[in-house]
Protein backbone atom coordinates (compact mmCIF):
# COMPACT_ATOMS: atom_id res chain seq x y z
CA UNK A 1 0.00 0.00 0.00
CA UNK A 2 1.36 3.78 -1.18
CA UNK A 3 2.04 5.03 2.23
CA UNK A 4 0.11 8.33 1.38
CA UNK A 5 -2.76 6.10 1.41
CA UNK A 6 -2.44 4.44 4.75
CA UNK A 7 -2.06 8.31 6.04
CA UNK A 8 -5.16 9.04 4.57
CA UNK A 9 -6.56 6.22 5.97
CA UNK A 10 -5.32 6.05 9.24
CA UNK A 11 -6.74 10.06 9.70
CA UNK A 12 -9.93 8.83 8.16
CA UNK A 13 -10.28 5.86 10.40
CA UNK A 14 -10.64 7.97 13.53
CA UNK A 15 -12.35 10.36 12.40
CA UNK A 16 -15.64 8.56 10.47
CA UNK A 17 -15.69 6.66 14.42
CA UNK A 18 -15.99 10.12 16.08
CA UNK A 19 -18.75 11.06 13.59
CA UNK A 20 -20.21 7.26 14.18
CA UNK A 21 -19.92 7.49 17.65
CA UNK A 22 -21.77 10.98 18.51
CA UNK A 23 -24.59 9.52 16.54
CA UNK A 24 -24.06 6.16 19.00
CA UNK A 25 -24.15 8.65 22.01
CA UNK A 26 -27.46 10.35 20.43
CA UNK A 27 -28.96 7.22 19.38
CA UNK A 28 -28.53 6.12 23.52
CA UNK A 29 -29.86 8.67 24.84
CA UNK A 30 -32.48 8.87 22.28
CA UNK A 31 -33.21 5.10 23.30
CA UNK A 32 -33.08 6.48 26.70
CA UNK A 33 -35.87 9.32 26.38
CA UNK A 34 -38.13 7.03 24.73
CA UNK A 35 -38.02 4.11 27.14
CA UNK A 36 -39.45 6.93 30.10
CA UNK A 37 -42.00 8.70 27.17
CA UNK A 38 -39.86 11.81 26.44
CA UNK A 39 -38.95 13.34 23.11
CA UNK A 40 -34.89 13.19 23.64
CA UNK A 41 -32.36 15.73 23.23
CA UNK A 42 -32.20 17.23 19.36
CA UNK A 43 -29.67 15.89 16.53
CA UNK A 44 -26.72 17.65 17.35
CA UNK A 45 -26.63 17.25 21.05
CA UNK A 46 -23.17 15.61 21.81
CA UNK A 47 -21.95 17.95 19.16
CA UNK A 48 -22.95 20.54 21.61
CA UNK A 49 -21.97 19.29 24.83
CA UNK A 50 -18.35 18.49 23.18
CA UNK A 51 -17.54 22.05 21.80
CA UNK A 52 -19.84 24.22 25.05
CA UNK A 53 -17.21 21.74 27.42
CA UNK A 54 -14.08 22.61 25.46
CA UNK A 55 -14.71 26.28 25.44
CA UNK A 56 -15.10 26.75 29.08
CA UNK A 57 -12.80 29.54 30.43
CA UNK A 58 -12.20 27.80 33.18
CA UNK A 59 -10.09 24.96 33.00
CA UNK A 60 -8.85 23.17 35.90
CA UNK A 61 -6.48 20.90 35.56
CA UNK A 62 -4.89 19.09 38.67
CA UNK A 63 -1.65 18.29 37.61
CA UNK A 64 0.54 16.84 34.51
CA UNK A 65 -0.43 13.19 34.76
CA UNK A 66 -4.33 14.56 35.02
CA UNK A 67 -3.52 16.28 31.66
CA UNK A 68 -1.74 12.81 30.20
CA UNK A 69 -4.33 10.32 31.62
CA UNK A 70 -6.81 12.25 29.28
CA UNK A 71 -4.78 11.84 26.47
CA UNK A 72 -4.11 8.46 27.14
CA UNK A 73 -7.67 7.93 27.45
CA UNK A 74 -8.71 9.07 23.92
CA UNK A 75 -5.18 8.15 22.75
CA UNK A 76 -5.77 4.84 23.60
CA UNK A 77 -9.32 4.73 21.40
CA UNK A 78 -7.59 6.20 18.59
CA UNK A 79 -4.84 3.87 18.38
CA UNK A 80 -7.99 0.96 18.70
CA UNK A 81 -9.64 2.53 15.52
CA UNK A 82 -6.80 2.13 13.32
CA UNK A 83 -6.87 -1.59 13.91
CA UNK A 84 -10.68 -1.77 13.11
CA UNK A 85 -11.58 -2.09 9.24
CA UNK A 86 -14.49 -1.16 8.26
CA UNK A 87 -15.85 -1.32 4.38
CA UNK A 88 -12.98 -0.04 2.20
CA UNK A 89 -10.28 0.49 4.73
CA UNK A 90 -8.21 -1.82 6.23
CA UNK A 91 -5.92 0.70 8.41
CA UNK A 92 -2.89 -1.65 10.10
CA UNK A 93 -5.67 -4.19 10.73
CA UNK A 94 -3.56 -6.36 9.44
CA UNK A 95 -0.72 -6.41 10.48
CA UNK A 96 -2.17 -5.30 14.17
CA UNK A 97 -4.35 -8.59 14.84
CA UNK A 98 -7.02 -8.70 17.10
CA UNK A 99 -4.73 -9.18 20.79
CA UNK A 100 -3.11 -5.86 20.14
CA UNK A 101 -6.35 -4.47 19.69
CA UNK A 102 -7.49 -6.14 23.12
CA UNK A 103 -4.32 -4.87 24.94
CA UNK A 104 -5.05 -1.03 23.19
CA UNK A 105 -8.81 -1.14 24.60
CA UNK A 106 -7.51 -1.53 28.01
CA UNK A 107 -5.56 1.64 28.09
CA UNK A 108 -8.35 4.13 28.41
CA UNK A 109 -9.07 2.67 31.53
CA UNK A 110 -5.98 2.85 33.26
CA UNK A 111 -5.03 6.60 31.63
CA UNK A 112 -8.57 7.23 33.68
CA UNK A 113 -6.81 5.29 36.25
CA UNK A 114 -3.41 7.65 36.23
CA UNK A 115 -5.78 10.57 35.71
CA UNK A 116 -8.29 10.52 38.26
CA UNK A 117 -5.12 9.79 40.97
CA UNK A 118 -3.77 13.03 40.68
CA UNK A 119 -7.66 14.63 41.31
CA UNK A 120 -6.97 13.52 44.83
CA UNK A 121 -11.28 13.18 45.21
CA UNK A 122 -12.05 9.93 47.03
CA UNK A 123 -14.72 9.69 45.01
CA UNK A 124 -13.01 8.91 41.85
CA UNK A 125 -10.51 6.97 43.07
CA UNK A 126 -13.88 4.73 44.34
CA UNK A 127 -15.21 4.88 41.09
CA UNK A 128 -11.58 4.16 39.35
CA UNK A 129 -11.01 1.17 41.74
CA UNK A 130 -14.47 0.03 40.82
CA UNK A 131 -13.62 0.73 37.25
CA UNK A 132 -10.86 -1.99 37.42
CA UNK A 133 -12.99 -4.53 38.96
CA UNK A 134 -15.28 -4.12 36.46
CA UNK A 135 -12.78 -4.73 33.65
CA UNK A 136 -11.39 -7.65 35.24
CA UNK A 137 -14.58 -8.87 35.35
CA UNK A 138 -16.14 -8.91 31.91
CA UNK A 139 -12.18 -8.86 30.48
CA UNK A 140 -12.18 -12.95 31.21
CA UNK A 141 -15.38 -13.09 29.22
CA UNK A 142 -14.27 -11.36 26.43
CA UNK A 143 -11.12 -12.80 26.55
CA UNK A 144 -12.49 -16.57 25.87
CA UNK A 145 -15.11 -15.36 23.19
CA UNK A 146 -12.19 -13.86 21.18
CA UNK A 147 -10.39 -16.97 22.01
CA UNK A 148 -12.80 -19.17 20.71
CA UNK A 149 -13.71 -17.13 17.45
CA UNK A 150 -9.78 -17.05 16.63
CA UNK A 151 -9.60 -20.51 17.09
CA UNK A 152 -12.37 -21.14 14.69
CA UNK A 153 -11.36 -18.95 12.23
CA UNK A 154 -8.10 -19.96 12.37
CA UNK A 155 -6.45 -16.69 12.63
CA UNK A 156 -6.06 -13.76 14.76
CA UNK A 157 -6.60 -11.33 11.87
CA UNK A 158 -9.66 -9.14 12.60
CA UNK A 159 -9.12 -8.74 8.20
CA UNK A 160 -9.06 -12.89 7.72
CA UNK A 161 -11.84 -13.29 9.99
CA UNK A 162 -13.97 -10.95 8.22
CA UNK A 163 -13.56 -12.04 4.51
CA UNK A 164 -13.85 -15.90 5.82
CA UNK A 165 -17.82 -14.84 7.23
CA UNK A 166 -18.37 -12.78 4.15
CA UNK A 167 -17.00 -15.57 1.70
CA UNK A 168 -19.41 -18.15 3.38
CA UNK A 169 -22.55 -15.69 3.42
CA UNK A 170 -25.22 -15.43 5.88
CA UNK A 171 -24.71 -18.97 7.06
CA UNK A 172 -20.94 -18.88 7.88
CA UNK A 173 -21.11 -15.28 10.04
CA UNK A 174 -20.11 -16.01 13.84
CA UNK A 175 -23.36 -15.59 14.99
CA UNK A 176 -25.13 -18.24 13.23
CA UNK A 177 -22.07 -20.74 13.65
CA UNK A 178 -21.34 -19.64 17.20
CA UNK A 179 -24.67 -18.71 18.99
CA UNK A 180 -22.81 -19.50 22.70
CA UNK A 181 -20.04 -17.49 22.27
CA UNK A 182 -21.95 -14.55 20.33
CA UNK A 183 -24.36 -14.29 23.59
CA UNK A 184 -21.08 -14.40 25.53
CA UNK A 185 -19.52 -11.69 23.72
CA UNK A 186 -23.04 -9.45 23.88
CA UNK A 187 -23.28 -9.74 27.72
CA UNK A 188 -19.07 -9.09 28.11
CA UNK A 189 -20.06 -6.06 25.15
CA UNK A 190 -23.05 -4.75 27.62
CA UNK A 191 -20.71 -4.85 30.44
CA UNK A 192 -17.81 -2.95 28.60
CA UNK A 193 -19.83 -0.53 28.23
CA UNK A 194 -20.84 0.56 31.94
CA UNK A 195 -24.29 0.55 31.02
CA UNK A 196 -26.98 0.31 33.85
CA UNK A 197 -26.99 -2.77 35.54
CA UNK A 198 -23.46 -2.79 35.38
CA UNK A 199 -22.82 0.72 35.89
CA UNK A 200 -20.83 0.64 38.96
CA UNK A 201 -18.41 3.02 38.65
CA UNK A 202 -20.34 6.22 37.11
CA UNK A 203 -23.27 5.43 39.90
CA UNK A 204 -23.90 9.04 39.92
CA UNK A 205 -26.51 9.12 43.12
CA UNK A 206 -23.90 6.92 45.20
CA UNK A 207 -20.24 8.46 44.06
CA UNK A 208 -21.42 11.36 41.92
CA UNK A 209 -20.21 9.96 38.41
CA UNK A 210 -17.01 8.36 40.01
CA UNK A 211 -13.34 8.97 37.68
CA UNK A 212 -15.59 12.39 36.31
CA UNK A 213 -15.96 13.87 39.65
CA UNK A 214 -13.04 16.65 38.96
CA UNK A 215 -13.12 16.76 35.63
CA UNK A 216 -14.27 19.93 34.12
CA UNK A 217 -14.22 21.64 31.05
CA UNK A 218 -12.10 20.42 28.16
CA UNK A 219 -11.01 17.27 30.74
CA UNK A 220 -14.96 16.03 30.76
CA UNK A 221 -15.06 16.92 27.14
CA UNK A 222 -12.29 14.70 26.25
CA UNK A 223 -14.15 11.91 28.33
CA UNK A 224 -17.20 13.10 26.62
CA UNK A 225 -15.11 12.29 22.68
CA UNK A 226 -14.10 9.10 24.47
CA UNK A 227 -17.19 7.83 25.29
CA UNK A 228 -18.39 8.44 20.99
CA UNK A 229 -15.39 6.01 20.48
CA UNK A 230 -15.91 3.57 23.14
CA UNK A 231 -19.44 2.84 21.58
CA UNK A 232 -18.43 2.46 18.11
CA UNK A 233 -14.62 0.14 18.96
CA UNK A 234 -17.37 -1.55 20.83
CA UNK A 235 -20.29 -2.03 18.60
CA UNK A 236 -17.67 -2.45 15.49
CA UNK A 237 -15.92 -5.22 17.07
CA UNK A 238 -18.95 -7.40 17.82
CA UNK A 239 -19.78 -6.80 14.36
CA UNK A 240 -16.09 -8.22 12.96
CA UNK A 241 -16.04 -10.83 15.22
CA UNK A 242 -20.13 -12.31 15.01
CA UNK A 243 -21.86 -10.73 12.21
CA UNK A 244 -19.43 -10.09 8.96
CA UNK A 245 -18.38 -6.97 9.33
CA UNK A 246 -20.05 -5.01 6.62
CA UNK A 247 -19.19 -5.08 2.71
CA UNK A 248 -20.99 -1.42 2.10
CA UNK A 249 -21.11 1.16 4.52
CA UNK A 250 -25.15 0.77 4.66
CA UNK A 251 -25.17 -2.44 6.72
CA UNK A 252 -22.12 -2.16 7.85
CA UNK A 253 -23.50 1.27 10.25
CA UNK A 254 -26.93 -0.63 10.27
CA UNK A 255 -25.25 -3.49 12.10
CA UNK A 256 -23.54 -1.66 14.24
CA UNK A 257 -26.18 0.34 15.10
CA UNK A 258 -28.63 -2.29 15.63
CA UNK A 259 -26.16 -4.02 17.99
CA UNK A 260 -25.50 -1.53 20.07
CA UNK A 261 -29.10 -0.86 20.52
CA UNK A 262 -29.38 -4.31 22.15
CA UNK A 263 -27.16 -3.22 25.40
CA UNK A 264 -28.23 0.09 25.79
CA UNK A 265 -32.28 -0.83 25.66
CA UNK A 266 -31.71 -3.16 28.31
CA UNK A 267 -29.87 -1.05 29.94
CA UNK A 268 -32.33 1.71 30.90
CA UNK A 269 -34.91 -0.71 32.42
CA UNK A 270 -33.11 -2.09 35.30
CA UNK A 271 -30.91 -0.45 38.37
CA UNK A 272 -27.31 -1.33 39.22
CA UNK A 273 -25.25 -4.32 40.97
CA UNK A 274 -22.81 -4.03 43.37
CA UNK A 275 -19.75 -5.20 42.52
CA UNK A 276 -19.65 -7.96 44.05
CA UNK A 277 -22.80 -9.27 42.28
CA UNK A 278 -20.95 -7.62 38.87
CA UNK A 279 -18.54 -9.63 39.89
CA UNK A 280 -19.95 -12.78 40.62
CA UNK A 281 -22.44 -12.34 37.29
CA UNK A 282 -19.84 -11.85 35.07
CA UNK A 283 -17.95 -14.82 36.41
CA UNK A 284 -20.49 -17.40 36.17
CA UNK A 285 -22.96 -16.56 32.98
CA UNK A 286 -20.97 -15.29 30.26
CA UNK A 287 -17.75 -17.58 31.20
CA UNK A 288 -19.50 -20.40 31.48
CA UNK A 289 -21.63 -19.71 28.36
CA UNK A 290 -18.09 -19.06 26.56
CA UNK A 291 -16.11 -22.40 28.11
CA UNK A 292 -19.12 -24.85 26.17
CA UNK A 293 -18.81 -22.23 23.12
CA UNK A 294 -15.30 -23.08 22.89
CA UNK A 295 -15.67 -26.86 23.64
CA UNK A 296 -18.23 -26.54 20.67
CA UNK A 297 -15.93 -25.29 18.55
CA UNK A 298 -12.49 -27.29 19.64
CA UNK B 1 -24.27 45.91 41.57
CA UNK B 2 -27.60 43.62 41.74
CA UNK B 3 -28.40 45.50 38.38
CA UNK B 4 -27.18 43.92 35.12
CA UNK B 5 -26.90 46.59 33.34
CA UNK B 6 -24.04 48.20 35.79
CA UNK B 7 -21.50 44.94 35.10
CA UNK B 8 -19.01 46.48 32.53
CA UNK B 9 -18.73 44.85 29.15
CA UNK B 10 -15.41 45.05 27.15
CA UNK B 11 -15.54 44.60 23.94
CA UNK B 12 -12.93 41.56 22.74
CA UNK B 13 -10.44 43.00 20.66
CA UNK B 14 -10.13 40.01 17.60
CA UNK B 15 -9.59 41.43 14.41
CA UNK B 16 -10.00 38.56 12.16
CA UNK B 17 -13.97 37.38 10.90
CA UNK B 18 -13.24 34.12 11.23
CA UNK B 19 -13.06 34.48 14.88
CA UNK B 20 -16.71 36.25 14.82
CA UNK B 21 -18.09 33.42 13.29
CA UNK B 22 -16.00 31.13 15.76
CA UNK B 23 -17.45 33.14 19.23
CA UNK B 24 -21.35 32.84 17.52
CA UNK B 25 -20.49 28.91 17.37
CA UNK B 26 -19.29 28.77 21.06
CA UNK B 27 -21.82 31.15 22.24
CA UNK B 28 -24.72 28.69 20.57
CA UNK B 29 -23.34 25.54 21.36
CA UNK B 30 -23.36 27.19 25.39
CA UNK B 31 -26.89 28.28 24.80
CA UNK B 32 -27.42 24.34 23.75
CA UNK B 33 -25.57 22.84 26.21
CA UNK B 34 -26.79 23.56 29.49
CA UNK B 35 -25.71 20.93 32.59
CA UNK B 36 -27.73 22.11 35.64
CA UNK B 37 -26.47 21.47 39.24
CA UNK B 38 -29.89 21.11 41.32
CA UNK B 39 -28.62 22.86 45.12
CA UNK B 40 -32.07 21.58 46.65
CA UNK B 41 -31.87 24.07 49.04
CA UNK B 42 -35.64 24.30 50.03
CA UNK B 43 -38.96 23.34 49.15
CA UNK B 44 -38.71 25.00 45.66
CA UNK B 45 -36.74 21.68 44.66
CA UNK B 46 -39.87 19.34 44.07
CA UNK B 47 -40.75 21.35 40.78
CA UNK B 48 -37.47 19.83 39.32
CA UNK B 49 -38.61 16.28 38.86
CA UNK B 50 -41.29 16.80 36.86
CA UNK B 51 -39.44 19.40 34.93
CA UNK B 52 -36.62 16.85 34.48
CA UNK B 53 -39.00 13.50 33.32
CA UNK B 54 -41.31 12.89 30.95
CA UNK B 55 -43.62 15.58 31.46
CA UNK B 56 -41.82 18.38 30.68
CA UNK B 57 -38.31 17.04 29.54
CA UNK B 58 -36.09 19.61 29.88
CA UNK B 59 -33.36 17.59 27.54
CA UNK B 60 -35.19 18.42 24.64
CA UNK B 61 -33.50 21.49 25.31
CA UNK B 62 -30.45 20.04 25.96
CA UNK B 63 -30.49 20.78 29.81
CA UNK B 64 -29.28 17.83 32.12
CA UNK B 65 -28.75 17.18 35.10
CA UNK B 66 -25.09 16.73 36.30
CA UNK B 67 -24.07 15.86 39.84
CA UNK B 68 -20.21 17.66 40.78
CA UNK B 69 -20.06 21.17 40.53
CA UNK B 70 -17.02 20.76 38.57
CA UNK B 71 -19.38 19.87 35.59
CA UNK B 72 -22.04 21.47 36.03
CA UNK B 73 -22.49 25.39 34.24
CA UNK B 74 -26.03 26.26 36.10
CA UNK B 75 -26.35 26.69 39.92
CA UNK B 76 -30.11 26.31 40.44
CA UNK B 77 -30.66 27.48 44.02
CA UNK B 78 -34.58 25.38 44.45
CA UNK B 79 -36.06 27.66 47.66
CA UNK B 80 -34.70 29.55 51.00
CA UNK B 81 -31.47 29.14 51.59
CA UNK B 82 -30.67 29.31 55.93
CA UNK B 83 -27.34 30.77 56.46
CA UNK B 84 -25.45 27.34 56.90
CA UNK B 85 -26.72 26.15 53.48
CA UNK B 86 -25.21 29.71 52.16
CA UNK B 87 -21.87 28.97 53.07
CA UNK B 88 -22.16 25.15 51.22
CA UNK B 89 -23.85 27.00 48.09
CA UNK B 90 -20.95 29.74 47.98
CA UNK B 91 -18.22 26.73 48.38
CA UNK B 92 -20.06 25.18 45.29
CA UNK B 93 -20.68 28.32 43.14
CA UNK B 94 -16.93 29.45 43.42
CA UNK B 95 -16.04 25.28 42.48
CA UNK B 96 -18.03 25.51 39.10
CA UNK B 97 -15.76 26.31 36.03
CA UNK B 98 -16.90 29.88 33.94
CA UNK B 99 -18.84 30.60 32.43
CA UNK B 100 -21.53 29.76 35.10
CA UNK B 101 -25.18 30.85 35.82
CA UNK B 102 -26.95 31.41 38.55
CA UNK B 103 -30.68 30.76 38.84
CA UNK B 104 -32.65 31.59 41.73
CA UNK B 105 -35.97 29.37 42.40
CA UNK B 106 -39.19 30.61 44.41
CA UNK B 107 -40.00 34.14 45.53
CA UNK B 108 -37.26 33.02 48.81
CA UNK B 109 -34.60 33.81 47.13
CA UNK B 110 -35.90 37.03 45.62
CA UNK B 111 -36.27 38.90 48.88
CA UNK B 112 -36.97 36.17 51.75
CA UNK B 113 -40.35 35.60 50.64
CA UNK B 114 -42.67 33.95 53.59
CA UNK B 115 -39.31 33.73 55.85
CA UNK B 116 -38.33 37.31 55.51
CA UNK B 117 -39.04 37.88 59.12
CA UNK B 118 -36.60 34.71 59.92
CA UNK B 119 -33.34 34.82 61.87
CA UNK B 120 -31.57 32.01 59.74
CA UNK B 121 -31.99 32.58 56.11
CA UNK B 122 -30.30 34.33 53.78
CA UNK B 123 -32.49 36.89 52.19
CA UNK B 124 -31.53 38.67 48.71
CA UNK B 125 -29.65 35.65 47.19
CA UNK B 126 -27.47 38.29 44.41
CA UNK B 127 -26.20 39.53 48.05
CA UNK B 128 -23.56 36.85 48.34
CA UNK B 129 -23.28 35.80 44.50
CA UNK B 130 -24.16 37.05 41.21
CA UNK B 131 -27.39 35.80 40.05
CA UNK B 132 -28.05 35.80 36.58
CA UNK B 133 -32.04 34.89 36.45
CA UNK B 134 -35.11 34.92 39.04
CA UNK B 135 -37.76 33.00 38.58
CA UNK B 136 -40.59 33.91 41.29
CA UNK B 137 -43.62 32.30 42.49
CA UNK B 138 -43.97 29.92 45.18
CA UNK B 139 -43.21 27.63 44.31
CA UNK B 140 -42.69 28.05 40.38
CA UNK B 141 -44.25 25.52 38.25
CA UNK B 142 -42.20 23.81 35.89
CA UNK B 143 -43.64 25.89 32.88
CA UNK B 144 -42.26 28.97 34.58
CA UNK B 145 -38.85 26.77 35.08
CA UNK B 146 -38.81 26.11 31.76
CA UNK B 147 -39.58 29.55 30.26
CA UNK B 148 -37.02 30.63 32.38
CA UNK B 149 -34.20 28.74 31.48
CA UNK B 150 -35.25 29.40 27.81
CA UNK B 151 -34.94 32.90 28.67
CA UNK B 152 -31.31 32.34 29.88
CA UNK B 153 -30.50 30.82 26.77
CA UNK B 154 -31.18 33.57 24.94
CA UNK B 155 -29.20 35.46 27.20
CA UNK B 156 -26.46 33.43 26.35
CA UNK B 157 -26.50 33.26 22.77
CA UNK B 158 -26.83 36.55 22.73
CA UNK B 159 -23.86 36.99 25.04
CA UNK B 160 -25.44 39.08 28.03
CA UNK B 161 -25.32 36.66 30.20
CA UNK B 162 -22.19 36.92 31.97
CA UNK B 163 -22.86 38.30 35.46
CA UNK B 164 -20.65 35.76 36.38
CA UNK B 165 -17.19 37.98 35.45
CA UNK B 166 -19.29 40.61 38.18
CA UNK B 167 -17.84 37.89 40.75
CA UNK B 168 -14.45 38.34 40.15
CA UNK B 169 -14.83 42.01 39.04
CA UNK B 170 -17.10 43.26 42.52
CA UNK B 171 -15.39 40.19 44.85
CA UNK B 172 -15.02 42.97 47.70
CA UNK B 173 -18.61 43.86 47.29
CA UNK B 174 -19.85 40.09 47.56
CA UNK B 175 -17.00 39.01 49.61
CA UNK B 176 -18.26 41.84 52.43
CA UNK B 177 -21.63 40.72 52.58
CA UNK B 178 -20.57 36.98 53.00
CA UNK B 179 -18.60 38.60 56.12
CA UNK B 180 -21.49 40.05 57.51
CA UNK B 181 -22.62 36.89 57.94
CA UNK B 182 -20.28 34.40 58.59
CA UNK B 183 -17.84 36.77 60.68
CA UNK B 184 -14.20 37.77 59.96
CA UNK B 185 -12.91 34.92 59.65
CA UNK B 186 -14.99 33.49 56.75
CA UNK B 187 -12.50 31.78 53.88
CA UNK B 188 -13.41 29.52 51.31
CA UNK B 189 -11.10 26.89 49.59
CA UNK B 190 -10.98 28.89 46.43
CA UNK B 191 -8.58 31.83 45.80
CA UNK B 192 -10.51 34.48 43.84
CA UNK B 193 -8.51 36.77 43.38
CA UNK B 194 -5.60 34.53 42.08
CA UNK B 195 -7.78 32.98 39.70
CA UNK B 196 -9.10 37.28 38.57
CA UNK B 197 -5.71 37.71 38.30
CA UNK B 198 -5.20 34.41 36.28
CA UNK B 199 -7.93 35.03 33.63
CA UNK B 200 -7.76 38.71 33.60
CA UNK B 201 -10.72 39.91 35.20
CA UNK B 202 -9.78 42.42 37.86
CA UNK B 203 -11.66 44.72 37.84
CA UNK B 204 -12.51 48.08 40.34
CA UNK B 205 -14.07 46.82 43.24
CA UNK B 206 -11.86 43.26 43.09
CA UNK B 207 -9.77 45.07 46.08
CA UNK B 208 -12.11 46.34 49.37
CA UNK B 209 -11.48 46.71 52.70
CA UNK B 210 -12.88 43.37 52.77
CA UNK B 211 -10.42 41.78 50.62
CA UNK B 212 -7.98 43.01 52.63
CA UNK B 213 -9.56 41.35 55.96
CA UNK B 214 -9.42 38.30 54.15
CA UNK B 215 -5.68 38.81 53.10
CA UNK B 216 -5.13 39.70 56.45
CA UNK B 217 -6.23 35.74 58.08
CA UNK B 218 -6.00 33.95 54.56
CA UNK B 219 -4.03 30.77 55.02
CA UNK B 220 -2.04 29.44 52.12
CA UNK B 221 -3.73 26.43 50.99
CA UNK B 222 -2.64 22.78 50.82
CA UNK B 223 -2.82 20.00 49.18
CA UNK B 224 -5.57 17.21 51.00
CA UNK B 225 -3.39 15.03 53.29
CA UNK B 226 -4.69 11.28 51.49
CA UNK B 227 -3.27 9.23 54.11
CA UNK B 228 -6.51 6.86 55.61
CA UNK B 229 -7.49 8.01 58.86
CA UNK B 230 -4.44 10.32 59.40
CA UNK B 231 -7.12 12.22 61.94
CA UNK B 232 -6.45 9.47 64.05
CA UNK B 233 -4.17 9.65 67.00
CA UNK B 234 -0.97 7.45 66.57
CA UNK B 235 -0.87 5.03 68.67
CA UNK B 236 0.86 5.34 71.90
CA UNK B 237 3.89 2.36 72.92
S1 LIG C 1 -40.93 30.58 47.75
FE1 LIG C 1 -42.42 29.24 48.73
S2 LIG C 1 -42.02 27.22 47.83
FE2 LIG C 1 -40.23 28.49 47.44
S3 LIG C 1 -38.82 28.07 49.10
FE3 LIG C 1 -40.02 29.87 49.67
S4 LIG C 1 -41.72 29.06 50.86
FE4 LIG C 1 -40.83 27.33 49.74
Amino acid sequence: MAPMELILELTLMPLIAFLVGMMMVLMMRRIAAKIQRRVGPPLLQPLYDIVKLHSKRTQISHGLIHDIGIIMAMGGYIAAETLLPVPGMNGIAEKGGIITLLYLMMIPSLGLALGVGQCANPNGSIGIARALTAMLAYDIPLVIVIFGVAYAAGTTNLVDIIAQQQAGGFAAWGAVEMPLLAIAGLIAMHASLGKQPFEIYIAPAEIATGPMVEMSGKYLGGLFVMQCFQLYTTSVLYVSLFLGGGTTWFDFLLKSFLVLAIPVSIAYLFPRYRTEDLLRLMWKWPVMLGLIGVAFVL
Amino acid sequence: MSSINQIPVIEAKRGNPLSKVFDELVRFCRSRSLFILHYCTGCGAIELPPAMTSRFDMERLGIQPMVSPRQADILLITGYVSIKTLKRVILTYEQMGSPKYVIGICSCTVNGGMYWQSYATAKKLDEYMPVDLYIAGCMPRPEAVIAGLQQLMNRIQSGEANSWEDYFRNYDYYLGNQQKLFGDNWQTPTDIITEAKHYNLMGEGTFGEHTRLLEQHQKPLEALDMRLGHNLKEPTE
